[in-house]
């Protein structure tokens, strides 16, 4: 399994006034190279799954395993090297840098591993040329349009070469076209082995066929219908 | 293992300078009012560097022991005879008598520097012929010659008159002839100076027949030279014996008092650059804290955060620091540090109108760097490392 | 002597370290009190993102210590035209008891201050942060050697009185003698120059012994060896190299090689012999938290980097001494 959960639970701010309960007794387990879809509404606790199945934090008990790991009791330093390793991150609102060019923010991961300018350039131009942004290179990712910085978005989640792609709400700000596009270009990831987990209660994500197995979250818990 | 941390780092410090070029108009006032700081107190330290690096070389010429003689605690003209009585301490090389005083001209009101000494007599003073531009050396004999300096003949407005007066103390005029002029490049040691013989000075200043001002006296090894003080100061009771080394540490003691009470008042605007530093540093906007959580949940350390500010608190020190010192020199070099000028005026009797040339060691920019880039980095580091912790869940979630 | 602006400098980078120690010692005891890897609360997280700045503070504070050690003899060098007698940074460092201790203990403090960072190195490397409490334990034993060396520098520096021609009562006579004065007095120069030799020597053959197949016990020797090597070194500099260096055969001072005059040849000789005894030093006490949780590896490849470091290090420091010696050999007295 690249993911485990075993009786998962994140408690925000524990043993203070504002406790937080936000996930409570997650079990799941997500075989590679399958997709998957968390879907529920806004505040179900899809997004705290999905952050610990992106190793942003640990979770409060439990245990979570990912790509061979365990996350529990990891100080921040361990999750972030982890993270950067096995994770690549699909943003809902996209998350670029809107002053840097198309090519720093898909570099930008690959900063801290002291990786040179040139190699940098060379990775991103392949994955820029497949997804058909290569002309964009120079621009700022604050002035393309918006089906353009999704494909920027996937660039950067690739660009680490991680084995997990992670995506929250993806297609919330795109139009059905391009959301159909986003999902074909998922497909074809998955195609090649990666792992996929999707955070999303857009029905044109959820019911596509490509989507192994949908698991439902509500008030912190998986919901069996 | 040890080329990727330098590509590493040399990755952040890229992303640093694009980071400060992206704010650029926070950056811009800060490294200005940073270089205008160090500005500050870099001239200051220049300015009294190179003054007192002036006082050393002036004192190089010094004679070796001064003696004076001392009425009612004010010094007063010494007898020759004196001299004659020092010539049997063993070590003396020469007792040269010296008629040495400022003449005050009140028609340009300026002051300057009379000097009736026998050229022949001088020890060196055969090295004096080298530093004329025309002319040659009063000798012996010779009535009312002097040799100039340039500040003089300026003063003046002499160019090519030969011929000037100046007043006794009985307002008699006496009538004085360039028989040279000096150099230019000596104008340290002698711009104001009018040089001319004993007999000449005497009678310009009224000075009694066998007197002088002082007496200077040579020595043959320059280690006995408190030794020989000490029994000058015991043959004339009545004297006031000065040595070289001796003149020198009160010139360094002052400089040094000097320049560090202006370093206290130049500190209030350190403090107060760093206090708008810090304040400049600490707030965090939200597109700032947006960003930095973006890098973190990409794969960013805490660690590569606090890199990127250091390196940023680092270019910008060190460019202020560039500009700071550059201009200061320029200031000092060729400006004749004007800004300074008021505080300076004790200085000036030292050093009249010159160019100061400031000539700096490594250690004046560890100095320089321990009053302005230390307290930066120091106030910085803290605003640093809270925006390195921000949570890099924040870049997650609607 | 306050008011100079050496002075004024010193003791604003005093204070300035004190302050960041300070900061860095609240985090010291609030892990040494809160410390629980185990738990998920607001204040585990705060700790663990204050870890980062108490490192940081400390790697400024070995930054700042670098800069004040040299600022220190530099001072000293400006003081000495202020002060009867002295001729250079030696003089007015024997004008006042506090002068030498103060050097010594910045020296300490630079070893100090890099075996803490090395042992935080250690510890992040490790996904149990094992030596979190000992780490932060011996921050706080740094605070009062921190506070030492502040006082002890602010006496050094009130303690200074120059002398001031006044023109009441005539000759102020400074004694000459204190110009002539040395560090060391009387240690006999061959039987140093062998031991030197003898020493590097050994010390060579120690850390090639060591590269080739790691032996604890010759480990701890090394490290010791080089405890007894680093004052050695220095006297040897002081009364030996440096003379060869100002090729005057009386000019015997530890400081001067630091000055411009000189083309800063002090600076690569004390850097090699300090970073290369703070390597051999640290060579077999990390040995020591071998045995924690995931530091097995991390420790292996140090030991090993220290070993050749100091090893490359003094060849640097060793073919930096001999050269102006040798230099004098083959060009002959005054060349």
């Amino acid at each position: 399994m690249l993911i485990a959960l075993e009786n998962v639970c994140k408690i925000y701010n524990q043993g203070q006034a504002n406790e937080v309960r936000a996930l409570s007794g997650i079990d799941l387990s997500v075989e590679a190279g399958s997709m998957l879809c968390l879907k529920g509404p806004s505040g179900s606790g899809k997004s705290t799954l999905l952050a610990i199945i992106g190793c942003v934090f640990p979770p409060t008990s439990g245990r979570a395993a990912i790509a061979g790991k365990q996350l529990a009791r990891l100080p921040d330093r361990f999750l972030t090297i982890h993270r950067r390793e096995s994770i690549g991150f699909i943003f809902q609102k996209f998350n670029v840098l809107p002053e840097l060019t198309v090519l720093e923010n898909i570099t930008l991961p690959l900063l801290p591993l002291g990786i040179s300018p040139r190699e940098r350039r060379q990775r991103a131009k392949t994955l820029m040329e497949r997804l058909g942004i290569a002309h964009r290179e120079n621009f700022p990712a604050g002035q393309i349009s918006g089906g353009e910085l999704q494909r920027v978005a996937i660039a950067r989640a690739l660009i680490n070469r991680p084995p997990i792609i992670l995506a929250d709400e993806p297609t919330a700000h795109l139009d059905t076209p391009l959301s159909r596009e986003f999902m074909a270009i998922m497909q074809q990831l998955q195609a090649e082995g990666k792992t996929i987990v999707i955070a999303s209660h857009d029905p044109l994500v959820f019911e596509h066929p490509a989507i192994d197995r949908q698991v439902a979250i509500q008030d912190g818990r998986i919901h069996v219908p | 293992m040890a080329k990727r941390g330098i590509e590493k780092q040399l990755n952040i410090l890229d992303y640093a300078l694009s980071s400060l070029w992206r704010r650029r108009t926070k950056n811009l006032s800060i490294l200005l009012v940073f270089s205008a700081v160090i500005f500050l107190v870099a001239s200051f330290l220049m300015v009294s560097k190179a003054l007192s690096d002036r006082a050393g070389q002036l004192l190089v010429a010094a004679p070796e022991i001064t003696v004076q003689r001392m009425s009612a605690g004010r010094q007063e003209a010494i007898p020759l005879a004196h001299g004659e009585r020092l010539q049997g301490i063993f070590g003396i090389r020469r007792v040269v008598p010296r008629v040495w005083g400022y003449y005050f001209d009140e028609v340009t009101g300026a002051n300057f520097t009379v000097l009736g000494v026998d050229p022949l007599q001088m020890p060196g003073g055969d090295g004096l012929a080298t530093a004329l531009a025309r002319g040659r050396l009063p000798e012996e004999g010779e009535a009312g010659m002097v040799v100039v300096g340039q500040g003089v003949v300026e003063t003046l407005a002499l160019e090519n008159r030969q011929l000037f007066s100046l007043f006794r103390p009985d307002l008699s005029l006496k009538t004085l002839t360039v028989s040279g002029e000096f150099a230019k490049e000596t104008g340290i040691m002698t711009a104001d100076l009018l040089l001319m013989h004993p007999a000449e000075a005497r009678d310009l200043f009224l000075i009694a027949p066998g007197f002088a001002t002082d007496l200077c006296i040579s020595v043959a090894n320059s280690r006995e030279i408190e030794t020989i003080a000490r029994k000058i100061a015991e043959l004339l009771p009545d004297c006031r014996v000065l040595t070289r080394p001796q003149i020198q540490k009160t010139y360094q003691v002052v400089f040094g008092w000097r320049s560090g009470f202006a370093s206290i008042c130049l500190l209030s605007a350190v403090a107060a650059f760093i206090i708008l530093a810090w304040d400049k540093a600490s707030g965090l906007a939200p597109e700032e804290r947006r960003e930095i959580a973006i890098l973190k949940v990409l794969g960013w350390e805490t660690a590569d955060v606090l890199a990127v500010r250091f390196w940023e608190a680092c270019l910008v020190s060190g460019l202020a620091f560039l500009l700071g010192m550059l201009s200061a020199f320029a200031h000092v070099l060729f400006f004749s540090a004007f800004l300074f000028r008021p505080i300076l005026l004790g200085w000036s009797v030292l050093a009249p109108g010159l160019s100061l040339v400031p000539a700096l060691a490594l250690g004046d920019f560890l100095l320089l760097a321990a009053f302005t880039v230390l307290p930066y980095l120091a106030a910085t580091v803290i605003p640093a490392w809270r925006s390195a912790t921000v949570p890099a869940d924040s870049a997650l979630g609607g | 002597m306050f008011l100079n602006p050496w002075s004024i400098a010193l003791t604003l980078c005093g204070l300035l370290a004190l302050a960041l120690g300070a900061v860095a010692s609240r985090t010291a005891l609030r892990v040494l009190r809160f410390w629980d890897l185990g738990s998920d609360s607001n204040r585990q997280i705060s700790l663990e993102g204050e870890i980062w700045l108490s490192s940081t503070l400390m790697a400024y504070g070995l930054g700042f210590q670098i800069v004040t050690l040299f600022l220190f003899v530099l001072a000293a060098d400006q003081f000495a035209q202020a002060i009867a007698g002295a001729m250079c940074a030696t003089g007015s460092l024997l004008a006042s008891p506090y002068g030498v201790p103060t050097l010594l203990v910045k020296l300490c403090g630079l070893f100090f201050y890099g075996f803490w960072l090395l042992l935080h190195q250690l510890d992040i490397r490790s996904e149990h942060y094992p030596l979190v409490r000992s780490k932060y334990l011996y921050l706080l034993l740094l605070i009062p050697f921190l506070v030492l060396d502040v006082s002890l520098q602010t006496l050094y520096i009130a303690g200074l009185k120059p002398d001031i021609i006044t023109s009441c009562c005539g000759v102020v006579f400074g004694s000459t003698a204190a110009g002539e004065s040395n560090l060391l007095g009387g240690s006999s120069r061959h039987g140093l120059l062998i031991a030197f030799s003898l020493a590097s020597l050994s010390l060579a053959g120690m850390a090639t012994i060591l590269l080739r197949r790691w032996r604890p016990r010759l480990a701890w020797s090394y490290s010791l060896g080089w405890l007894c090597f680093l004052p050695l070194a220095l006297v040897v500099i002081t009364t030996v190299v440096s003379s060869y260096v100002y090729a005057m055969p009386y000019h015997k001072c530890p400081f001067c090689l630091l000055k411009p005059e000189y083309h800063y040849f002090g600076l690569p000789l004390y850097g090699s012999l300090l970073l290369a005894g703070f390597f051999g030093m640290s060579a077999a006490p990390t040995g020591l938290v071998r045995s924690k949780p995931g530091l097995a590896r991390v420790v292996d490849s140090y030991q090993r980097l220290a070993v050749k470091g100091s090893l490359l290090l003094l060849v640097i420091f060793a073919g930096l001494s001999w050269y102006h010696f040798l230099k004098y050999l083959l060009v002959g007295g005054e060349g």
